[in-house]
């Protein structure tokens, strides 16, 4: 059983990622401040009881589905299952190179100063808008793979699908953040 | 002329994917740091209301779970927290107090019989009163076959 301690670092430790994840989604602070707080409540309320090691999954299963509930509320279905189409084509992105862009991206850490186009929190604006751009699932999975550090078999339990679409939505968002960031000359 | 040898694995395509994911994911760390104090405060008020919830879940549980059951309630309604043995041994003190009545209440009858067979063998072994062979209750008590 996890202890005050243990629940309240957690809660501390995620409660950022988990509001800017929450407002990737619904694209508002009060709703993403709604859904976070909800999302703590929940898991406090049913799963205070379990190891801390199994509050991070849980953490996100709930906030996907607090989002969900959100969406519901606000009656807008057709909008979210627009926004979670997986059937989006390659849209060229075969013919992206990523390695060029990781290229890039190690000679930026070269470009310093004077060189550079945008500032760093340009920078961080953009990759932000770009994010947010993403569509749903492919945000969920590169978040969850990548900011929250989870494993692909970890990523999968928490949206509820394979280990495959998961890799498959990682490399999508990796590829169109990478293109997109490249177009907007950002080197990171 | 063959350009395959330019093109990377599929397990390097993973892990440049890798290295360009975690370096977007530490820009938005870098970023998620930089939220209004307004946001971290409402976040800090919904993380104390949370742990509040949680004590009060936790408390809840404990009380459910026997820790406002005496040991005779325990006894009579069972309790799964404990064992066989215990819940048998909380019962003990129960099962003594049956018994204690039940001696009491065997031992209460025997003096009753006891003082009324005094009584009887008292008027049995007496001189008996010439009036009382007139009496027709006394008469039926002799008519009445002995064991």
């Amino acid at each position: 059983m996890a202890t005050d301690k243990e629940l309240s670092d957690f809660l501390k430790s995620i409660e950022k990622r988990a509001f800017k994840r929450a407002l990737y989604a619904v694209r508002n602070d009060e709703a993403a401040l709604d859904i976070v707080q909800d999302t703590m409540i929940r898991l406090a309320e049913k799963y205070s009881d379990r190891p801390a090691a199994e509050l991070p999954l849980l953490f996100q299963r709930i906030l996907s589905n607090a989002t969900m509930d959100w969406f519901r509320r606000q009656k807008v279905r057709n909008a979210v299952l627009k926004n979670f189409s997986d059937f989006e084509g390659p849209g060229g992105d075969g013919e992206f190179d990523i390695l060029e862009a990781l290229d890039a991206l190690d000679g930026s850490t070269r470009q310093d100063g004077a060189d550079e186009v945008v500032s760093r929190s340009q920078i961080m604006v953009a990759i932000d808008a770009e994010v947010a751009q993403l569509p749903t699932r492919q945000r969920e999975a590169f978040l969850l793979r990548y900011w929250e550090e989870f494993d692909v078999a970890e990523t999968a339990t928490a949206m509820g699908c394979s280990e495959g679409s998961v890799k498959t939505h990682c490399s999508r968002a990796v590829h169109a953040l990478a293109k997109a960031l490249k177009s907007k000359g950002i080197t990171l | 002329m063959n350009k395959s040898y330019n093109l990377p694995s599929a397990a390097n395509v993973g892990a440049l994917e890798s290295r360009f994911g975690l370096r977007v994911a530490a820009h938005l760390s870098e970023q998620s740091l930089q939220l209004g104090p307004d946001i971290g405060e409402r976040l800090r008020v919904s993380r104390e209301q949370a742990l509040q919830r949680a004590r009060t879940v936790r408390a809840t549980q404990v009380a459910a779970s026997g820790g406002g059951m005496t040991s005779a309630g325990a006894a009579i309604l069972g309790d799964p927290g404990k064992g066989w043995w215990v819940t048998l041994g909380s019962a003990l003190p129960l099962l003594a107090l049956l018994a204690g009545l039940l001696l009491i209440q065997k031992w209460y009858a025997d003096v009753q019989i006891a003082a009324a067979a005094e009584i009887d063998t008292a008027l049995l072994a007496d001189d008996l009163p010439p009036k009382a062979y007139g009496d027709a209750g006394f008469v039926e008590f002799l008519k009445a076959p002995r064991n």
